[in-house]
């Protein structure tokens, strides 16, 4: 039973014949993430105030929000549906639940969170998975009707807590904040279901080539509604946090949150194509893009000029899976 | 040979579109207390010249199979620099923001077609970056144009219903429609959205097709993000999603897949006036800015829905099962030939 839990084991490639091939591509790849590590290093030592104690919590601090969101979008690429731009919108609609649920207590209004922010993105997995639906297109539509929804049901108005429960979401047990705790658990559960559960194998299949795994008879419109209903609890939790933490939510709550996203996924190493791509790469891309943003930030940089960097980096990223992963495959 | 054209989803699909509209847009009189002016079709012209040249561009590649998200990007730099370059006279603006639009094809282009990686996650790096750029720029603030006589010479009304922009994008319609049409290039980018192995293989140069596709996607959607700005009077430098995903459910509308190979720059025309006569009758009917928002939404959301291939198989599995069928084990391969 051990046996057929574990990872497959990767067939050891002879070593000798493909070296060659491969090589020159593999050299540039090195050569460049050497590179760009010991460009961060020297930049980062020769900022002020960068490496230090309190520096490290607030870029731990400032990943850990963006990356509980991105750990949701990890299983909906490497399940193969690309990406959901809807995640802003659902985050503000599921804050606004989450605050106007506060007289209920903490814990039933972190369950209608997390319900409502499963039952959004669910729907949208299961148009995705079972009628193939594009996701880009399909998400850019359901932002605009959550959006809308939203504006509507609150008139356009900010919703304020009804209750202090949420408040103990902003604790700092250890001086550091709850979401990051909160995060590196969700980072390590959702990395054992990925690596170790039949779910995350068949969607990691389904990921690779949808049209073989639904020929071997895998259930992938389930399996991918499973993996959007995951992600939408993991909005959720996202939601959560940013509500409390702004104490008031209204349509603008997720702000750039869907591109924070899907910029920390892609710079993780996650391809976009599915079928690979883990947790853990999700989370070492939000902590960089959080340590870049950071550097810009106190030498003193502009917004612009953070996006922008945010941007580049996904960009190099990308092209650097890219060729690794054709480099494997040549 | 007419009616089987007809039929066509790149000419059916508009066709209907564009129908429904006008029957919605000249019975706005019997579900509200407005009546239709000139100036409500000189205004939907107006709303056609704002996203015209975004959904042209977006269009371009989706035939050609690609997908670029970077549109709009490209559409808030051309806004900001035809602003910044444009000061002095409006020509330098111009002519900053498309040859900034080109460039920025070009690399994009380049990198898809020479690394031959999927459009979708560099396009969307490139959003990103280009936000980001133009943010910069205007140091994250709005930048007015301090030319009021551009302003006006671009929305002064030609002939009733138009004015210079919407007449400029309307030309620029028709040329991509004889384009496409009639030359070679038209049947390239077609047949390399349809079967990009066997054009590769029938001699297409796929490459510079797609490099060509980019930058001409890059440069009108520049063009169109300067007009704009001309015609605000101010470029804004986050434009927010709003446009792209009103110039999708537009290229959509106008018949185009996002399988790619499908569609042409009439169909195009028709749908982007089919989204253009949703927005103004909403704007007449006074209804609230959300409703556009939800409406916009099942337009996409239904037509995504229809366009996927996974519900066709579904259904067709299921109208194949409803038949009396003698031997069960017989029935995936029928279901197989079918699909």
């Amino acid at each position: 039973m051990n046996n057929l839990l574990s990872a497959p084991a990767r067939p050891e490639a002879p070593a000798t014949e493909r070296a060659g091939r491969r090589s020159r591509t593999e050299i540039i790849i090195v050569v460049v993430v050497v590179l760009a590590v010991l460009a961060a290093i020297v930049a980062g030592l020769s900022t002020p105030r960068f490496a230090t104690v309190a520096n490290a919590k607030a870029i731990i601090t400032s990943a850990s929000l963006v990356g509980i969101a991105a750990l949701g979008l990890t299983l909906i690429t490497i399940g193969g549906s690309a990406v959901s731009l809807a995640i802003s919108p659902s985050v503000a609609a599921v804050g606004m639940i989450f605050l106007s649920a506060q007289s209920l207590g903490l814990a039933p209004a972190l369950v209608l969170a997390i319900a409502g922010g499963t039952l959004i993105t669910g729907l949208q997995g299961a148009v995705i998975g079972y009628a193939a639906a594009n996701p880009v297109l399909l998400t850019i539509a359901t932002s605009f009707a959550i959006a809308g929804l939203a504006t509507g049901i609150s008139g356009g108005e900010t919703v304020s807590p009804t209750g202090t429960g949420y408040d103990r979401l902003n604790a700092t047990p250890g001086g550091v904040a709850l979401s990051v705790y909160a995060l590196v658990g969700l980072t390590l559960i959702l990395e054992w279901l990925l690596r170790r559960t039949a779910f995350g194998r068949t969607l990691y299949l389904i990921g690779e080539n949808r049209r073989a795994a639904w020929t071997a008879g895998l259930p992938v419109g389930r399996t991918t509604t499973v993996a959007w209903l995951a992600a939408g609890a993991l909005f959720a939790v996202t939601a959560a946090f940013t509500a409390a933490f702004n104490t008031s939510a209204n349509v603008n709550l997720g702000g750039t949150l869907t591109f924070d996203a899907i910029a920390a996924v892609l710079a993780g190493g996650t391809p976009i194509s599915g079928g690979r791509g883990s947790a853990l790469r999700t989370l070492a891309g939000a902590v960089l893009i959080a340590a870049v943003s950071d550097i810009l930030l106190l030498r003193g940089y502009s917004t612009g000029v953070q996006i922008m960097v945010k941007g580049l980096i996904v960009l190099i990223v990308v092209i650097l899976v890219h060729l690794h992963a054709k480099g494997r495959n040549a | 040979m007419r009616s089987r054209s007809l039929r066509r989803p790149e000419t059916l699909v508009p066709l209907a579109s564009v129908t429904i509209m006008i029957v919605a847009f000249a019975m706005i009189p019997a579900y509200t207390d407005a009546a239709i002016a000139p100036f409500d079709v000189y205004n939907t012209f107006q709303i056609f010249a704002r996203l015209g040249l975004l959904a042209l561009a977006l269009g371009l590649t989706m035939i050609a199979g690609e997908f670029d998200l970077s549109v709009v990007g490209t559409y808030a730099l051309g806004g900001m620099l035809a602003v910044q370059a444009g000061q002095e006279h409006w020509v330098y603006g111009l002519l900053a923001a498309v040859a900034a639009g080109g460039v920025i094809g070009l690399v994009q282009g380049g990198v898809i077609a020479g690394l031959k990686l999927p459009s979708m996650p560099v396009t969307l790096a490139t959003y990103i970056t280009l936000l980001g750029l133009t943010s910069a720029l205007s140091g994250g603030l709005t930048k007015t144009y301090s030319n009021p006589s551009v302003t006006l010479w671009v929305d002064q009304t030609v002939l009733t219903f138009f004015s210079p922009r919407s007449l400029l994008t309307l030309g620029l319609f028709l040329l991509a429609a004889v384009v496409l049409a009639v030359t070679r290039w038209g049947r390239e980018l077609r047949a390399i959205g349809g079967d990009r192995r066997a054009s590769q293989v029938a001699g297409v140069r796929v490459g510079r097709l797609i490099v060509g596709t980019f930058m001409l996607s890059g440069m009108l959607s520049a063009l169109g993000g300067s007009l704009l700005s001309f015609s605000l009077g101010s470029a804004n430098p986050d434009p927010g999603v709003q446009p792209l995903i009103v110039a999708a459910a537009a290229a959509l509308l106008g018949g185009l897949s996002l399988a790619g190979g499908r569609g042409n720059a009439l169909g195009l025309l028709g749908g982007i006036m089919a989204v253009a006569l949703l927005a103004e009758i909403v704007t007449v009917a006074a209804l609230p800015g959300y409703v556009t928002q939800l409406f916009f939404a099942g337009l996409l959301g239904v037509i995504v829905v229809i366009d996927a291939p996974d519900l066709h198989r579904a259904l067709l599995r299921q109208r194949t099962r409803l038949r009396p069928e003698r031997n069960p084990a017989s029935m995936p391969i029928t279901t197989r030939e079918l699909s």
